[in-house]
């Protein structure tokens, strides 16, 4: 492990930034998460090792965006190709936050870090060059939808971080792309701010390439009356963590998440979710979807919070899981926390295959049986590739899954 | 009991049918002969083998024909699979059809039609031309066309399920119908609409078995011959008055029958 090592020695990065000072530090002490933790006992070590394994690099290579700009006014930025934006329009604006804003928010989340929940954002905040750093408010009505591409390069670990701010009573729709390449590892960390009545429709769809590696971690906190939406994909990832952590800070806020992590060959991705409920009237409806194939590894570990404070919490945590080969393997746990004693809580978990019954009754339909099996995978993915928003109309993610998985 | 001399081939033959499914034996010599313009209703209680001898037909592979041919227009189809089945034109109805979130009516609807149009080699028909189709089709099941836009039978009622089946015939136009218990979970209104829904797509090609436990589907369309089934065994046949007696006096009568097959 290449990287920790010079981290160790504090031989890896000149002239850091203080927050990757701060980081660095509480790393240099504490290297690594437990293995035997939660959220890190399943984690392949191989895998993890691998990981680690590829040189640090801040610059960037070209890559294709998987799909054609839209001629629509849409706004695409790319972490680490263009980071420096302003954009004030007669409805809204879209500015870079300044270094005092940005080094207050970050300082004040570092604060509150575990160093097995947050060890991703540790890492990626201590690689996470001031280049490779966008960091956005976001202001106004009437936003076109935004779309942000982040990329690993060959035979390399790059890190990038995306902040946003979304002011009182602004509404976006963000699609998020993370890109890994052949051989290479991403680190990608996401913070979002939801001030009141403000709401987001977020997409994140990852994939990678043959021996591509993610970990990729999501924080968001929801001011009352804001809503989130999540529609989340990762596929095609030798190893792959997607760590959500969202806290609703007063309560009285919606989150909805729909996501889906798809494992072939000998992969493992995981999805941990922590949503900490932290006021009364929250509401959270979740729906995670794994779907594992030949010898692969889906993992899900949900759990939700709900303190004393929290009571009129109405919380639903659904784990779907279909697994495709005898030789694949699923994990799922789904948890609830619940202190606060008026809230309505409810989880479970299925581990199915594909459905006999439903393929013979396509097929008796004249339905070939490669085709059925298709179609009902379609079936299983449409409900979250149809709540990802800003690429449906342009990038067909329902044929991308289908033919090349 | 089929004695009578027919003037055309059948389209169905069974002939001492023997099936299992995890070595427990379901279906223990079943004969069954069904002529163009023949209509058989099979009656008997639950769990004497009605639907797994459905099932079996459109090729179900839980299930093993441990001895006994199926013939189609006089070809055995044993091994064939149950898509090769109905797109050469055997047709099941399902007691309980499958919904599928996320796959649209419409599409899965063309899918189909298309299947079983390639096999008769017509021109398969795009999504205008299908549609021009499938419009004409739902009148015969006084279907809204808003159906058509909504997941396959997702949502829908046990009545919509059902006229959503005879539907799916209409489209398919199969040689051979099996519709079980098409009849089961419909008010009276419903079945109506799915008994005209069956009459007028049946006709002097077409052979139809029905699988039901009530005289009041018979009552609409009444049947060439009734057999009653029992542990897996056709145990009589009649004409539709086998049905009427039944009715009135139970499967308890017919507990005491040889078995005449």
């Amino acid at each position: 492990m290449k990287i920790l090592e010079k981290i160790k020695n504090n031989k890896l990065i000149n002239n850091q930034t203080e927050i990757q000072k701060i980081c660095l530090h509480k790393l240099q002490s504490n290297p690594l998460p437990n293995p035997k933790s939660e959220l890190w006992r399943l984690s392949n070590k191989a895998k993890f090792s691998n990981f680690l394994n590829y040189s640090f690099n801040e610059k960037n290579t070209k890559f294709d965006i998987p799909y054609p700009e839209s001629s629509q006014n849409t706004v695409r930025l790319i972490i680490g190709e263009n980071c420096q934006i302003k954009l004030i329009k007669e409805n809204y604006s879209i500015l870079q936050l300044s270094e005092d804003e940005l080094n207050k928010y970050i300082k004040e989340q570092i604060a509150c870090f575990d160093q097995n929940e947050n060890w991703s954002d540790l890492l990626n905040l201590s690689l996470s060059s001031t280049k490779n750093f966008l960091a956005l408010k976001i202001n106004g009505s009437k936003i076109p939808p935004i779309e942000i591409f982040s990329h690993a390069s060959s035979d390399f670990l790059n890190a990038k971080t995306l902040v946003i701010f979304l002011e009182k009573n602004c509404d976006i729709e963000l699609l998020q792309v993370n890109l890994g390449k052949e051989n290479s590892s991403l680190s990608q960390s996401t913070f979002f701010l939801l001030e009141e009545n403000s709401s987001i429709n977020h997409g994140v769809v990852s994939y990678g390439e043959n021996r591509s590696n993610l970990l990729n971690s999501l924080n968001v906190i929801q001011q009352q009356n804001s809503e989130y939406n999540l529609g989340s994909l990762h596929f095609k990832f030798n190893y792959a963590r997607f760590e959500i952590s969202i806290k609703q800070s007063a309560g009285n806020a919606k989150t909805n998440i729909k996501g889906m992590q798809i494992t072939k060959k000998n992969e493992q991705i995981s999805t941990y979710t922590k949503i900490d409920f932290n006021g009364p009237d929250g509401f959270l409806d979740q729906i995670n979807k794994s779907l594992a194939d030949d010898k692969s590894h889906a993992i899900f570990e949900g759990s939700i919070i709900v303190p004393k404070i929290a009571q009129k919490t109405d919380a639903s945590q659904l784990s779907r899981n279909l697994l495709l080969s005898k030789h694949a393997q699923i994990d799922t746990k789904p948890q609830l926390e619940i202190i606060a004693d008026d809230v309505k809580c409810k989880h479970g978990a299925t581990i199915s295959q594909l459905n006999e019954e439903e393929l013979f009754y396509m097929r008796t339909r004249g339905i070939t049986l490669p085709e059925a099996s298709k179609l009902q995978l379609s079936s299983y993915f449409q409900e979250i590739i149809s709540f990802i928003p800003v690429s449906k109309d342009r990038w067909d993610l329902l044929d991308k899954l289908l033919n090349e998985n | 009991m089929q004695s009578k001399m027919k003037e055309s081939d059948p389209i169905l033959e069974v002939e001492n049918l023997f099936a299992s499914t995890d070595n427990l034996p379901i279906l223990k010599g079943v004969s069954l002969t069904v002529y163009p313009g023949e209509i058989h209703a099979i009656m008997g209680r639950n769990g004497c083998g009605k639907s797994t001898l459905s099932k079996i037909i459109a090729g179900h592979p839980s299930y093993n024909i441990t001895s006994g041919d199926i013939k189609f227009s006089g070809e055995n189809i044993n091994s064939l699979e149950p898509e090769e089945r109905s797109q050469s034109g055997i047709f099941l109805g399902f007691q309980y059809p499958i919904e599928i979130p996320g796959v649209s009516n419409l599409e899965f609807l063309r899918v189909s039609t298309n299947a079983r149009r390639k096999f008769l080699n017509k021109e398969e028909l795009d999504t205008f031309d299908f549609e021009e189709l499938v419009k004409e089709k739902l009148e015969l099941v006084k279907m809204d066309h808003a159906f058509l836009s909504r997941s396959v039978n997702q949502g829908f009622s046990g009545g919509e399920k059902k006229r959503n089946e005879i539907l799916q015939m209409a489209l398919l136009e199969p040689k051979i119908a099996i519709l079980d218990e098409t009849d089961s979970g419909l008010d009276i209104d419903a079945l109506r609409i799915v008994a005209s829904g069956i009459k007028k797509i049946s006709n002097a090609q077409t052979g139809i078995i029905l699988i039901t436990h009530y005289q009041r589907l018979l009552d609409e369309i009444e049947p060439t011959y009734v057999h009653v089934m029992a542990d897996g065994q056709i145990i009589k046949t009649g004409g539709s008055d086998l049905a009427l007696e039944l009715e009135k006096k139970g499967y308890e009568w017919t507990d005491n029958f040889v078995k005449e097959t």
